[in-house]
């Protein structure tokens, strides 16, 4: 349409600014994306699956050493000095010959860092954490500081399978270990929930060995619904690695793990779960210390 | 070439002496002519201890290798001695720790699957999970802790047994464990020529019905002492009922021995004699003086039971037991013994913050009896220092300050006991079995912190020998009133003490200072 037609010319010029005006009065007018919906609406984020972003900049230098003073002088002496958390079966994460998933019980926010708490160094420095992409990531700059904190990336509790393993199996086969809550959301009575097969998926897919854990205490420390952390005694429980059977499948195998988690749970030692003494004695070994000379 | 202890003589020159003064320090000028008797200087440790371990343990005294002792399927025990040795507790990694690792590897290289560790206190306290940790380590500690590494409770009625009586009449106890196991590897650290030996199991592992047949007034007064085997009736009825433990159940020892070296580099000066002393140990003692002057006890205690000590292991030997604990004593005594030459009128001693039964707790007036006149006055041979009705003058604030969760029933003891009585044979006769099985401190033995229920009254023998042979005994510095509970004299200052002693010892007597910790053994000629 030329400017002459008779339908442009300054009419058309303020009817096209005025129809931006409108635009913008709607979106401002709309901003607010979050406020309260009548209750009969669906969550969005149960219609729109989370963005595809594993959030690869994490796990890169120089965040990576960020990460780990972060965490060295920030996250674990508070952990230590709120929980005093005892750890059972460290020797299981020590030396780790290749990825696992870390498949834990969860009541509480706390669960993750007193999981990172629990690992050696060099085991923490290669783990990754599943965090919702629904409840972390709906706010990117609340997602991207958690995920400069804990080495988090979204994990989408809808996409479906195969949402699931996309990112994770990447992060697997690149050498990462990953920590899983299989329960999918925290306990809201502390009690452990069942388990979502997607950590028997994954495990079968990738053949990745999975780590049960149990952590006890992390409900009363900090339960769901609780903004901050109460002093409290925590015992993290370590299990001995666990992989698929050739024919066994990823329900089955869930199950596994779920029992194992639970009966880690329990108060006596586990040596089938934990391994016997001998088992973990040898584990611990540390490393052969070289002596200058031959003389005692 | 470490120097050997010395006898020195005050004269114009000799500058002031340290003494201890609980949880502080004095420095103090003798009388010209005193003399001042140092110990000997920590002994070079072993360079590779835990390569003179895997020697030990492979070629044992009078016994078969250990290795050889171990099969698949037999029942293993492991006992070890609580956190009363060494004092202060060693710095990171103990001894024990060390000698534990290398018989745990060999009996998972064996596979002996039935494993137990226990710590075997005796009647002590039960040491809180960091106790045991830092003696242990953290890898037996995170491998066994909690359901296969405890600690021994003499009060469980199904965890004691009950083996038999000596040819004296003594009745001897073992942990129940200990005596169904095939084979009882005992891991000891002896610091003083009364540890160890035969006196490992048949304390360590007994209940009160064991330990009360030696631990008495009876034995304790005809022990001189008991610092030194040959001459102690303590260690003879241990040895008699360690003879019956053996005739029980195989019994493989391990023992091990540390130097004098007590101190941390911060605390140097207190290692070192006056006369060695730099302008930085002059200064770290005036700091120390001057903060120990000021701050309050609760804070002072703090600083000094971080202290962690930098104990070398001067020997390890591993078999029979007599053979084994020749050999320790024979260390022991290269490390400790100092050449004392006659008695003297008066003795002086600073009594520092810290004995066996009180690792992390303030030491209560039984306790600095139990140090000051018990332990430090029993550090000789032949003879003791002080002459028969000499005087013994110790330095200690001696305040009335106990720990209600470790010495519940030394409030109990010195309240009523020793507001009553001091003599020894009456209070056992009166008191013994009241104390010794009381629930309550029968129950907070077993489940909370605390010491036995009769440990005070085994705390006030321990200094029966002392108070018998001193004609008076006066503490610089302390509580008076508490001081006069004990039985003893209270003096402001030590040129007090000495005006006092004058009185008992007439004019002009002979002064000995024994200047320790460190610790010696005075063999007095």
């Amino acid at each position: 349409m030329t400017w002459y037609s008779g339908q442009g010319g300054l009419s058309g010029l303020v009817r096209t600014i005025g129809r931006a005006a409108d635009d913008v009065k709607r979106v401002r007018r709309a901003w607010h994306w979050d406020t309260p919906r009548p209750h009969t609406w669906p969550e969005v984020s149960d219609v729109v699956p989370a963005r595809a972003s594993d959030l690869g900049w994490a796990r890169q230098e120089p965040v990576r050493s960020i990460r780990y003073l972060i965490q060295r002088g920030l996250l674990l002496p508070f952990t230590e000095a709120m929980a005093h958390p005892k750890v059972e079966g460290r020797e299981w994460v020590r030396e780790l010959e290749r990825p696992v998933i870390f498949a834990a019980n969860h009541s509480s926010h706390a669960d993750t860092s007193l999981i990172l708490h629990a690992l050696t160094d060099r085991a923490r420095d290669r783990t990754v954490v599943a965090a919702a992409a629904d409840y972390w990531f709906k706010r990117p700059l609340l997602g991207n500081i958690v995920s400069l904190f804990l080495n988090t990336f979204p994990f989408s509790r809808t996409g479906g399978a195969q949402a699931q393993l996309h990112s994770s199996s990447q992060l697997l086969k690149s050498g990462w270990n990953l920590v899983l809550f299989p329960e999918g959301s925290r306990s809201p009575d502390g009690r452990i929930q069942e388990f979502k097969p997607g950590v028997g998926h994954l495990a079968n897919e990738t053949g990745t060995p999975v780590v049960p854990m149990h952590i006890r205490g992390a409900y009363q420390v900090m339960p769901r619904g609780q903004k901050l952390p109460l002093p409290g005694p925590i015992r993290v429980r370590i299990g001995k690695p666990m992989s698929p059977e050739p024919k066994e499948g990823s329900r089955e195998f869930t199950a596994r793990v779920e029992k194992a988690v639970r009966t880690l749970a329990a108060e006596p030692k586990q040596p089938e779960l934990q391994g016997t003494w001998i088992e973990r004695w040898k584990l611990s070994k540390p490393r052969e210390l070289r002596y200058e000379t031959d003389e005692t | 070439m470490p120097r050997p202890g010395a006898v020195i003589e005050v004269d114009r020159n000799t500058p002031p002496v340290l003494f201890h003064y609980g949880e502080g320090v004095r420095l103090e000028k003798l009388p010209l002519g005193a003399r001042i008797v140092y110990p000997p200087d920590p002994l070079e440790p072993i360079a590779h201890a835990e390569r003179a371990i895997k020697r030990a343990l492979a070629k044992p005294l009078e016994d078969d290798p250990l290795k050889s002792l171990l099969r698949r399927g037999m029942k293993l025990t492991i006992a070890f001695d609580d956190l009363s040795l060494p004092l202060p507790p060693m710095a990171a990694p103990d001894v024990r720790q060390l000698v534990m690792e290398e018989v745990i590897d060999m009996a998972a290289e064996v596979g002996v699957e039935d494993i137990h560790l226990i710590a075997a206190l005796g009647l002590h306290r039960r040491m809180t999970e960091d106790e045991i940790r830092h003696i242990v380590g953290e890898r037996i500690f995170s491998t066994f802790w909690p359901d296969r590494l405890y600690q021994h409770d003499g009060e469980d009625p199904e965890l004691n047994v009950y083996i038999g009586k000596t040819a004296e009449g003594e009745e001897v106890t073992l942990h129940k464990r200990a005596a169904e196991s095939d084979l009882v590897v005992y891991v000891n650290l002896t610091l003083v020529p009364m540890d160890g030996g035969h006196k490992s199991m048949s304390t360590g592992l007994a209940s009160y019905r064991g330990i009360r047949a030696h631990h008495n007034a009876k034995t304790l007064l005809g022990s001189r002492s008991y610092m030194n085997p040959p001459d102690s009736a303590l260690h003879h009825s241990c040895i008699r009922q360690g003879q019956l433990i053996e005739d029980t159940v195989r019994v493989f020892h391990i023992e091990t021995t540390v130097n004098n070296h007590a101190f941390p580099a911060i605390a140097n000066f207190m290692q070192k004699r006056e006369t060695d002393w730099t302008a930085q140990d002059q200064a770290m003692f005036l700091g120390m003086k001057q903060l120990t002057d000021l701050a309050p006890p609760a804070f002072k205690r703090n600083i000094f039971h971080a202290m962690r000590a930098p104990y070398g292991m001067t020997s390890v030997q591993a078999g029979q037991v007599d053979a084994v604990h020749d050999k320790t004593m024979e260390a022991v005594r290269k490390q400790l013994t100092v050449r004392v030459e006659g008695q003297t009128d008066i003795v002086t001693m600073g009594v520092p913050y810290l004995g066996p039964y009180n690792v992390n707790s303030p030491m209560n007036p039984i306790l600095v009896v139990c140090m000051g006149v018990g332990y430090m006055f029993n550090f000789y041979r032949n003879k003791p220092v002080l002459r028969k009705g000499g005087v013994l003058i110790l330095t200690h604030p001696c305040r009335y300050e106990f720990d209600a969760v470790q010495h519940p029933s030394y409030i109990d003891y010195y309240d009523e006991v020793l507001a009553d009585t001091r003599d020894p044979f009456e209070i056992e006769k009166k008191y013994e079995q009241r104390f010794a099985e009381d629930p309550w401190f029968r129950q907070l033995y077993r489940k909370s912190h605390a010491y036995h229920g009769i440990h005070p009254h085994y705390a006030w023998i321990w200094a029966a020998h002392g108070i018998d042979h001193a004609g008076d005994i006066i503490i610089v510095g302390g509580e008076r009133d508490v001081v006069h509970r004990l039985g003893f004299k209270a003096a402001s200052t030590l040129e007090d003490a000495f005006e006092m002693a004058e009185q008992t010892v007439g004019r002009y007597p002979s002064v000995t200072h024994m200047r320790m910790p460190p610790i010696m053994l005075a063999d007095v000629e």
